[in-house]
């Protein structure tokens, strides 16, 4: 059984990323978004079906009510929604540090 | 697509610690041995060890993988041949003997002598070349090692299975399957067959007859055969055997070592980001030990996460930090379940009260450990972590640490088939053939019937080593 596209954790990555890393350049932010939107489409069936049914939740979300909105949610201790943003952000971080150590915390470069 | 057949005497699936010595225990006794891998051959050093791109490569779903509970447990296995060996820390440990003592007695699995899987770690030492290190340790594992002896504190340095060509310990080359027992097992006339997987084995009564695979790019085949050995690694294991129709005991006790972390800071700069500390603090083992984690800057920043608001500065301080864990043995249990049309199992894990307790404990002693070292800052890993630098705000984790806000992991996977004669508990008998079925085995971590306290490789290489024999000596003939 083959698990829907992850493409829709993109958006919610975009802005994630401008929030908490204002200065990580758009080329950095576009190649962090595709090795998320690529990790994801590695999960275990069951994680992606569910990553992407959140997804498209939160994606809602975003679209009717803006980026604010989107990010006080992540802020929040919520289970499976929380634990959404954390992957997110996990695969992000990772990825940058990893790739640009000298990123600095607002994502820029020194 | 095409449809390839082969025939062998044994299959063995998987190539990790279980798998490798299985095969090459059968192959040098002249059996015609195949062995199923799901991942590729990666050579050694043609990736950096814990890295994105080895997560990429020799993981299973690139490391992103979780127990689910409240909270998750974040796990790895390796997906690659040579399977867990070729990814974790090489760190050894013999299978304590007061561990298999209680196996032997709680799981009533009969000859299982603790003297004589002495005897055979010894052998598998020799064999994988289980060594301390040639020279001083580094930087984070001597901290570990001061803040221990400060305290007082039982520690000691865990051996590796690595050799070092000269006295620099950073020259070590790891000795894993792809450069023990699968070369062995190759020599030996064995045939690995990598990046081919085995959706289901085919049964009929209580006997399997072939194993249906799939290659990477398509290709499909089946594998005939007189006896299967199933040594796909706690998960994987008891997903095949539900997804061919075995259910009984299979998949419903997962035992872990669940870990928290935290980051501390010093006044050098220590970061190794390729390698991890070899002491460990077993002061209050086997119930928690203490150890360091891998720390190139994208761990770090990980480690961090959980409170980034907050730590987000310490990023930049990446060569100064070094990432330490507290892991405990785990009284929780969980559970591995195959689900029809999904090709990967649904895993769980429950933590029990004692569980989150002994985390939240140990947390806050592996804090105080790292400050005796000498540590600066530290920062937990966990949502609402205060940033302590003094043992006063030490109180601070144990007032603020839940489990459900901690970043749980765990590397250490097993006991989804325990064996014994215990057959209201145990899936296989005490050599590891699945009960009711006369050629189907399982030679791998599955198959101890709790987490040890300990790394558990050298166990599951023991314990493969011992079923391997009896199999040759009392099954083969029979099968």
């Amino acid at each position: 059984m083959s698990a829907p596209s992850p493409a829709v954790v993109g958006p919610v990555c975009e802005v994630l990323l401008s929030h908490d890393l204002p200065d990580l350049s758009p080329e950095r932010r576009a190649l962090v978004v595709e090795f998320v939107r690529l990790r994801i489409g590695t999960l275990p069936t069951h994680m992606r079906l569910g990553v992407t049914a959140i997804g498209f939740a939160v994606e809602g979300i975003r679209r009717a009510f803006g980026h604010d909105r989107v990010v006080r949610l992540s802020r929040r201790p919520l289970p499976l929604i929380g634990e959404y943003f954390r992957l997110i952000r996990s695969l992000s971080y990772a990825y940058i540090w990893e790739t640009w150590p000298t990123t600095t915390p607002d994502g820029g470069q020194p | 697509m095409t449809t390839t057949d082969y025939r062998c005497d044994v299959l063995v699936i998987g190539s990790g610690a279980g798998g490798a010595p299985t095969a090459a225990l059968f192959a040098e006794a002249g059996l015609d041995v195949i062995i199923a891998e799901e991942g590729p051959w990666v050579d050694q050093g043609s990736v950096v060890p814990f890295s994105l791109e080895q997560m990429d490569r020799q993981y299973r779903s690139g490391g992103v993988t979780v127990a689910l509970g409240l909270p998750s447990v974040a796990y790895t296995e390796g997906r690659c041949a040579g399977g867990g060996t070729e990814i974790n820390s090489g760190l050894y440990r013999r299978p304590p003997q007061d561990v298999v003592a209680r196996w032997r007695e709680r799981w009533r699995i009969d000859e299982l002598d603790p003297d004589d899987i002495d005897e055979l770690a010894r052998e598998v030492e020799a064999e994988i070349s289980v060594q301390p290190l040639p020279g001083p340790a580094s930087a984070p594992s001597e901290r570990l090692r001061l803040g221990a002896e400060r305290l007082g504190w039982t520690h000691d340095e865990s051996p590796r299975w690595m050799t070092y060509p000269t006295s620099d310990p950073r020259q070590g080359q790891r000795q894993s399957m792809t450069r023990t027992y699968l070369p062995r097992s190759s020599r030996a006339g064995a045939r690995l067959l990598t990046e081919c997987r085995v959706d289901r084995l085919e049964m009929s009564a209580d006997r399997v007859r072939s194993a249906s695979v799939e290659f990477v790019g398509g290709r499909r085949a089946s594998i005939s055969c007189r006896a299967v050995f199933v040594c796909a690694g706690a998960i994987q294991t008891p997903a095949l055997l539900q997804r061919s129709g075995v259910r009984r005991n299979i998949g419903h006790s997962l035992a872990v070592h669940p870990t928290v972390k935290l980051a501390a800071r010093f006044d050098e700069e220590l970061n190794v980001p390729d390698d991890v500390p070899v002491h460990q603090v077993k002061e209050f083992a086997p119930d928690l030990s203490f150890g360091g984690s891998a720390s190139h800057p994208g761990l770090v920043a990980l480690a961090l996460l959980d409170q980034w608001e907050d730590f987000r500065d310490a990023v930049t301080a990446w060569r100064e930090i070094a990432v330490y864990y507290a892991a405990i043995t785990s009284q929780g249990r969980g559970r591995v379940i195959a689900v029809p049309g999904l090709r990967d199992p649904v895993v769980t894990y429950h933590l029990t009260r004692r569980d989150r307790a002994l985390l939240r404990s140990g947390l806050s002693r592996l804090a105080l450990l790292l400050l005796e070292s000498g540590a600066t800052e530290v920062y937990p890993s966990y949502r609402g972590a205060p940033r302590v630098t003094t043992r006063r705000e030490l109180a601070k984790i144990e007032e603020t640490f839940s489990a459900s806000r901690a970043s749980v992991m765990t590397v250490h996977l097993c006991s989804t088939v325990p064996m014994g004669e215990d057959h209201d508990r145990c899936g296989a008998n005490s050599h590891g053939r699945i009960h009711g079925f006369k050629n189907l085995f399982v030679n791998d971590a599955s198959l101890l019937p709790d987490a040890p306290g300990v790394n558990p490789q050298g166990s599951v290489m023991a314990i493969a080593l011992r079923n391997a024999r009896h199999f040759l000596t009392a099954e083969w003939p029979r099968v």
